[in-house]
Formats: structure tokens, sequence, C-alpha cells
């Protein structure tokens, strides 16, 4: 148990604090709308009313298009593109998508090697996607629910002030759709952007995601 | 400008729906028949403090179409476009009379935003 804890600790540490923030946001949202609600001479809703809402869809969905969009990216970019000095790239030798040899595949598999990278065609070439793929597809169902849960909120603010109801596609071309996911967007992309250049400068000892302390700016791709 | 209500999922649900337009058809009904205090009990509060219930003239007609979204909906008739609001006592008319005004909100007779 002990050791099944310490070799899990970053997905258990994470998904407990994923857990805790969500229930947070829960509690804390339907409190901020019944304010509002009780200020508009409206009546407070229950909690399980509220996490069923597209209020608190669209702004779980937000988020999370935004993030997985992110790692989406930074998966495929990373492949092409390098930063010199930070631990976040590769060496300018490495850049592309390598070969069989550095990848361990074809003459070069391991017993221990994953039966899909070990099957060939088709099967591997997916595999060797898989994970920019799983996050493109995170990505694209996220931003559909929140294009489904924002015009449903949207058309609710609509209705509200007397204005018309609109379709999916004119939601998805309006500004209250584009406004939610650019500012998302803008935050996700400054913060990747600045771990990447902030790793070749700066040092977090014992971090994987830093270079060893005494590593020069210049040396890329390692971790300390 | 108005308060994001709550929503549930697929907020157009057809239950919904049907509460509106049975409110819908009875205050056009009301209307059609002169029924001003009927027609009146059926406005939500906040309409009804902006009119004379004994003089309630407002177009009515058949309704044609309902679009409900969370705590509020659109009602198009043959003749009029009326707005409803999901309040304590069941779905009201917050708008009846209403015309459009390009992009900017709908101008009503009987109520508003």
């Amino acid at each position: 148990m002990k050791r099944f804890l310490r070799d899990n600790g970053l997905g258990l540490a994470f998904g407990l604090l994923f857990l805790a923030s969500l229930v947070g946001q829960a509690f804390s949202g339907n409190a901020d709308l019944n304010n509002r609600l009780l200020a508009d001479g409206g009546d407070p809703i229950g909690f399980w009313q509220y996490v069923t809402s597209s209020e608190f869809a669209v702004d779980v969905a937000e988020n999370w298009q935004s993030e997985y969009l992110q790692f989406f990216l930074f998966i495929f970019a990373t492949v092409w593109l390098m930063q010199k000095g930070s631990t976040e790239s590769k060496t300018a030798e490495r850049l592309g998508a390598e070969s069989d040899r550095d990848q361990l595949l074809g003459a070069h598999l391991k017993e221990q090697s994953p039966p899909w990278a070990k099957a060939g065609g088709w099967r591997t070439k997916l595999y060797s996607n898989s994970l920019g793929l799983v996050m493109l597809g995170l990505f694209l169902g996220s931003w559909l629910t929140q294009s489904i849960a924002g015009r449903s909120q949207h058309n609710n603010d609509q209705l509200n002030s007397f204005q018309d109801p609109v379709s999916w596609w004119d939601y998805v071309l309006s500004a209250d759709f584009w406004n939610r996911s650019l500012q998302n967007w803008q935050s996700e992309f400054l913060a990747i952007g600045s771990m990447v250049v902030f790793s070749v400068y700066l040092r977090q000892r014992g971090s994987s995601q830093s270079k060893p302390v005494g590593a020069p700016h210049d040396s890329t791709d390692e971790s300390g | 400008m108005a308060l994001p209500a709550v929503l549930v999922l697929g907020g157009c649900g057809t239950s919904s729906d049907d509460l509106v337009r049975r409110t819908a058809e009875e205050f056009t009904s009301a209307v059609a028949a002169g029924d001003s205090d009927r027609a009146c009990d059926l406005l939500t509060e906040k309409a009804r403090e902006d009119v004379e219930c004994s003089s309630l003239d407002v177009p009515g007609g058949a309704v044609r179409s309902v679009e409900a979204w969370g705590d509020a909906a659109q009602v198009r008739t043959s003749d009029d476009v009326l707005f409803l609001r999901d309040v304590t006592s069941g779905w009201r008319v917050s708008g009846a009379g209403c015309r459009p005004q390009g992009e900017r909100p709908y101008k009503c007779e009987v109520g508003g935003p």
C-alpha cells in the first residue's frame, strides 16, 4: 500500500486536488449564483440543481478544453520545435519524429514494449501518436460540451433580456463563445511559454521539471 | 441586464415547453375573451406593476412556437411575441405585445426585461 502510494503519488495528489477544487467550485459557484439571484429578486437554487445546470457545465468545460488544447499543441509542437536550454525541449539533433532506434521500434523493440508498439502497421502508427490524439479528442469533446452548455446559458440570458435565442451554429460564431474560449487559451499559452523559457534560466532543486541547479543555461533536454 | 439563471442541460425539454404553452394559451384565451383579470393573473409581478389590468390590450393570437431555455421562454403566436419566466407560482408572462428592435431587446406593450 505504502509502495503504491509512493509510486503513484503524482497522479493521486493531482487527482485529489482536482476533485477538491471541482467540489469547491461547485459550492462557491452555487453561492455566487444564489447571491445574484437574490439580488435580482429571485429564489436561490439547491446544490444539485446547480451542478446539473448549464451554468456549471459551461464554466467547467471551458477550462477543460483549454487545458487539453494546451497539452495537445505542446505534445505535437515539441516534436518539431525546440527551445535551446529548456527542460521542455529536445536538442536540435533530435527534432522530428526520430528514428526507430531512438523510439525503440522495429528491430529495437524490448521484451516489455507495449503490445501495440510491437504489432506493427496501423496499430503501431496509431499508438505512436496516441498521447497527442487522446489530448486532441478530449479537447474537442470539452469544446463541444462548452458550445452546447454555453448556448443553453446564452439563450437563457437572451430570453431574460427579451432577445431572440440563437441556433448552435450562430452560437459557435458568437462573441460569447469566442470570448470564453480565447480568454482561457491566452492564459494557457502564456503559462506554457513561460515554463519553456523560465526553465532555461531558473532551477528547482530536485524537480523533474528543472535542470540540475548547476547545469549550464544552454544545456538542453536535461532534467534534475 | 438579466441574470444568468439556472438551466438544466437540454433546457428546452418537452415538459417545460408544455407548461409554457399551457400558460401562453391560457393568457391568449383570456385576452381573446376580454377577461383582463385572468390575463393579468398570468403576468409576472414585475409585468403587472406597469400595467392597468382593467385596460389590458395586447394582440394575443394562436400559439405557433415555443422555445424555453432554463427559467425563460419565448412564445410566438399568430399575432404576437410573448416572453415568459418560470417564477415560484409557475410560468408567467413577463412580456406581451412585443415587437423586435433589430439587435436590441424587444419592446413590449406589457412588461419588459
